[in-house]
């Protein structure tokens, strides 16, 4: 059936924006600062990924060193660009990120090459069935890897120090600080957390497309900030159905407006028209 | 007896006429008032492709860039009228999202040339010399307008509104009016740069009033320095010319965009013209006079 | 409600709620023309929250606010600053990137900021720039003027507040916590200030925790307690009543 198989779709490109919006919620929600570079560390991730793994014969390997390679930048990428502007306004640390973005996606045509490097063995590709619906492999990984990431968010966000020590911040960085939050770990730990996700964003879709190139980061940049906003700028929850949503509304509306609206515009139509009805966003507070 | 101007030299003015235009008219909306715009080379594609259409019904050149202006500020009025719905950190993304709306959908439309893009420009008549003379001639007025209107109380008005919007409201400034007031002209100005390109050119695609442009353009406001006049046109001009003069630097031309970037709002956030402001000579005209704009 | 010729101002049964706490419950207030109101209570009462009521930063969730008799519950904040209203902030926000001067020179162009295409036509600042230098000497800035806020203590903070306020030629002047932040004769010199405008006929309610000031320039006050209204009345009274010194023991108390 038609349908099924383009909500499935829809949902799998929904959930490679989920695990990329995640972070960016996170750090919005801490800084307020839209951190448009996250995208660069998703491709680092998957080049990190290819490289790697087609050194080592292990895409295991290749993830693992990708998330903590990425981890570290991103927490480099918060000491040296975000911290020293904080106290300016924010259309300062905007513009520095979109320049760091691209910076880095011309730092890896020059490094790398336009043309992108692909994995060396290519299980990936085949097909698993199920019933009468049929999926890539690569497409399955996609999903269940979201899943678990999101679980382990989950568990995160609620059970451990560093997420209740975020959502304080989120709430009241000043009442935060007065109750002994080291507000400096907490920046360090959530961006070590983001740039994880968009690693593994990054190594996800390089793994499901058997391909990365320097521009694969620039869909889910601007996509996964139009999520944000959708969800409710530092709702986690609301930027996971946000995004998924957006995955099956662009996988029905392609067909449907392809005619006179290309995917990415149909994104941001359905963007601005969710904000003049309701400003705060889908799932944002009033 | 003025210099003739090869093909080439004609290029590069009226390329850098253009950018120049489009960081002035963007200069208004988030220079002078604070409005972060990501999707200001909408603007200046709708002029440009209105720009085509009238031509092509014989609409007269001089007459097509007020129109193509107005084209312009139309939308600019509409996506000015929406941002007033929106929260401040909401701009930047709608705007954004303007940007992409407007090529997604110019990129279907068969009668814009669609992604092939539009060839059919008219010539305009001038000549090289007289398309060259209006062209600088608009660069003056619109520096001249931009003067203007920094000093201005409306500029004044567009001041306290970037700096505070809440605030300036208990003073009793409508907000609303004076950003939707500087997005109708900066968008206008953007329709007229747009008629200006789509006639040297005569060749239109959706490509060329993408996201990339709408982020150049931000970057030599920035670079040059939010509001300042002279830093904007100082900055549109050295970004459009340094990848022409320097052949080595134009493959990594995007490479030292982004860089730049960085380096502007981590070492010098007010651009050029913070960076200008510092040396000693002018730190002492500040100190000497206190109201009255320095453009 | 009847309106008297001399009412400018009717809060009426206003009750303010953020999320789950009520910061306001059923207050009514009335301004008469002319007058220097005082807006006394502990931390917490609700104070601030009623003037912001009044200027239109606060939304009520139930009640309404009258103007000289016109409904302005609606109204947007620009659009009843415009009718005359001016606020002081208590906490200050002052105009980061202009100076101090500038700051009170915008205010005072507010006829000319008031309509877009005015604000577009004229450029000359020298009138106001004039007025706003004698607004920064009335309340003994003046040496401030080209400096920005940025290097001010918090006693300048206020005092710029109350004069860009003022550069609004205001009919009902709002003042939160202006004496906050000021020695002694400072405080007293200011609280004089406030006397001679009232005796030029602006109409003002006054916030303060100075209760010695209060005293000595606010013939009637306005108690406030918890979001409700406690007590109203001629000072001297309104003071000694016990239920209002009940509320003040117990809680901070500052005096001058």
């Amino acid at each position: 059936m038609l349908y099924v198989e383009l909500v499935l779709q829809g949902l799998v490109n929904g959930s490679m924006y989920a695990i990329v919006a995640v972070g960016l919620t996170l750090i919005y929600g801490l800084l307020r600062v839209l951190h448009v570079a996250h995208a660069g560390l998703f491709t680092l991730g998957a080049y990190i990924t290819v490289l790697v793994t087609n050194a080592t014969g292990s895409l295991v390997a290749g993830t693992l060193i990708s998330m903590l390679v990425v981890g570290l930048v991103g927490m480099v990428v918060y000491r040296l660009l975000y911290e020293p502007l904080l106290a300016q306004p924010p259309y300062v640390a905007l513009i520095a990120s979109i320049g760091l973005f691209i910076a880095m996606g011309e730092g890896y045509r020059i490094v790398f090459g336009p043309y992108g490097s692909s994995f060396s063995s290519t299980w990936l590709t085949e097909r698993i069935s199920f019933g009468p619906f049929s999926m890539a492999a690569a497409d399955l990984a996609m999903l269940l890897g979201a899943i678990a990431l999101l679980i382990f968010l989950a568990i995160l966000m609620g059970r451990t120090r560093l997420g209740m020590a975020w959502r304080a911040t989120v709430t009241d960085p000043a009442m935060a600080r007065s109750f002994g939050v080291d507000t400096i770990k907490v920046r360090y730990g959530i961006f070590f957390v983001a740039s994880v996700f968009a690693a593994v964003a990054g190594s996800l879709v390089s793994v499901l497309n058997n391909l990365v190139e320097p521009t694969m980061g620039d869909v889910p940049s601007y996509k996964s900030l139009a999520i944000i906003v959708l969800g409710g700028l530092g709702n986690v929850g609301g930027t996971l159905l946000a995004a998924l949503l957006l995955g099956v509304i662009e996988a029905f509306g392609t067909i449907y407006t392809g005619a006179y609206l290309d995917r990415d515009a149909i994104a941001f139509v359905f963007l601005i028209a969710v904000l003049m009805i309701r400003p705060q966003g889908l799932f944002g507070a009033r | 007896m003025l210099p003739t101007l090869g093909a080439y030299e004609v290029s590069l003015i009226v390329i850098v006429s253009v950018n120049v235009m489009l960081a002035l008219s963007l200069n208004i909306i988030t220079g002078l008032c604070g409005q972060v715009s990501l999707g200001h080379a909408a603007f200046f594609g709708i002029g440009a492709y209105a720009s085509a259409v009238l031509g092509n019904l014989g609409v007269p050149f001089l007459v097509v860039l007020p129109l193509a202006g107005l084209v312009g500020c139309l939308l600019g009025l509409l996506v000015g009228l929406a941002s007033l719905r929106v929260r401040a950190d909401f701009l930047a993304i709608t705007t954004m999202g303007v940007g992409f709306v407007f090529v997604g959908f110019v990129r279907k439309q068969n009668w814009l040339g669609a992604e092939m893009g539009l060839s059919n420009i008219p010539d305009h008549g001038l000549g090289d010399a007289g398309f060259v003379g209006v062209c600088l001639a608009l660069v003056v007025a619109i520096a001249l307008l931009s003067a203007y209107i920094k000093q201005s109380w409306l500029g004044f008005g567009f001041a306290a509104v970037a700096d505070d919007e809440d605030t300036s409201r208990t003073l009793g400034i409508d907000a609303a009016a004076y950003k939707v007031t500087a997005f109708v002209i900066g968008t206008f100005l953007a329709g007229v740069a747009g008629a200006t390109y789509a006639y040297f050119t005569r060749f239109l695609i959706p490509g060329a009033f993408g996201f990339g442009v709408s982020i150049s353009i931000l970057a030599m406001v920035i670079v040059g320095g939010v509001g300042s006049i002279w830093g904007v046109i100082v900055a549109a001009a050295a970004l459009t010319l340094l990848p022409e003069f320097i052949r080595v630097v134009n493959d990594y031309k995007i490479f030292i965009y982004g860089v730049l970037l960085v380096l502007t709002m981590r070492l010098s956030p007010g651009g050029l013209a913070e960076l200008v402001g510092r040396l000693p000579i002018f730190r002492r005209k500040a100190h000497q006079r206190s109201s009255g704009a320095q453009p | 409600m009847t309106d008297t010729p001399t009412n400018v101002l009717t809060l009426e049964a206003i009750s303010v709620r953020f999320g789950g706490i009520a910061a306001l419950t059923s207050v009514d207030m009335t301004l008469n023309q002319g007058e220097l109101l005082g807006l006394i209570g502990p931390n917490g009462a609700g104070k601030t929250t009623l003037l912001r009521t009044v200027i239109g930063v606060v939304r009520p969730t139930q009640g309404r606010v009258f103007l000289r008799g016109d409904d302005v519950t609606s109204l947007n904040v620009d659009m009843r600053a415009r009718r005359g209203i001016a606020l002081t902030h208590q906490i200050v926000k002052p105009f980061r990137s202009m100076t101090v001067l500038d700051n009170v020179v915008f205010a005072a162009g507010h006829a000319k900021t008031g309509s877009v295409m005015r604000a577009l036509g004229t450029r000359s600042r020298s009138e106001e720039t004039q007025r706003a230098r004698g607004l920064l000497d009335l309340v003994g800035i003046d040496r401030y003027a080209d400096a920005f806020p940025s290097a001010l203590p918090l006693g300048a903070l206020k005092r710029l507040e109350v004069a860009r306020a003022l550069a609004t030629d205001p009919k009902i002047l709002l003042l939160d916590e202006p004496l906050a932040g000021l020695n002694h004769i400072e405080a007293e010199r200011l609280a004089d200030t406030f006397l001679r405008l009232n005796a030029g006929g602006v109409t003002m309610v006054l916030i303060e925790h100075n209760l010695g000031q209060v005293a000595r320039i606010c013939p009637r006050v306005v108690v406030l307690d918890n979001g409700r209204k406690i007590g109203e009345g001629a000072t001297r009274d309104t003071l000694s009543d016990p239920a209002v010194i009940a509320a003040y023991i117990g809680k901070e108390v500052t005096h001058a």
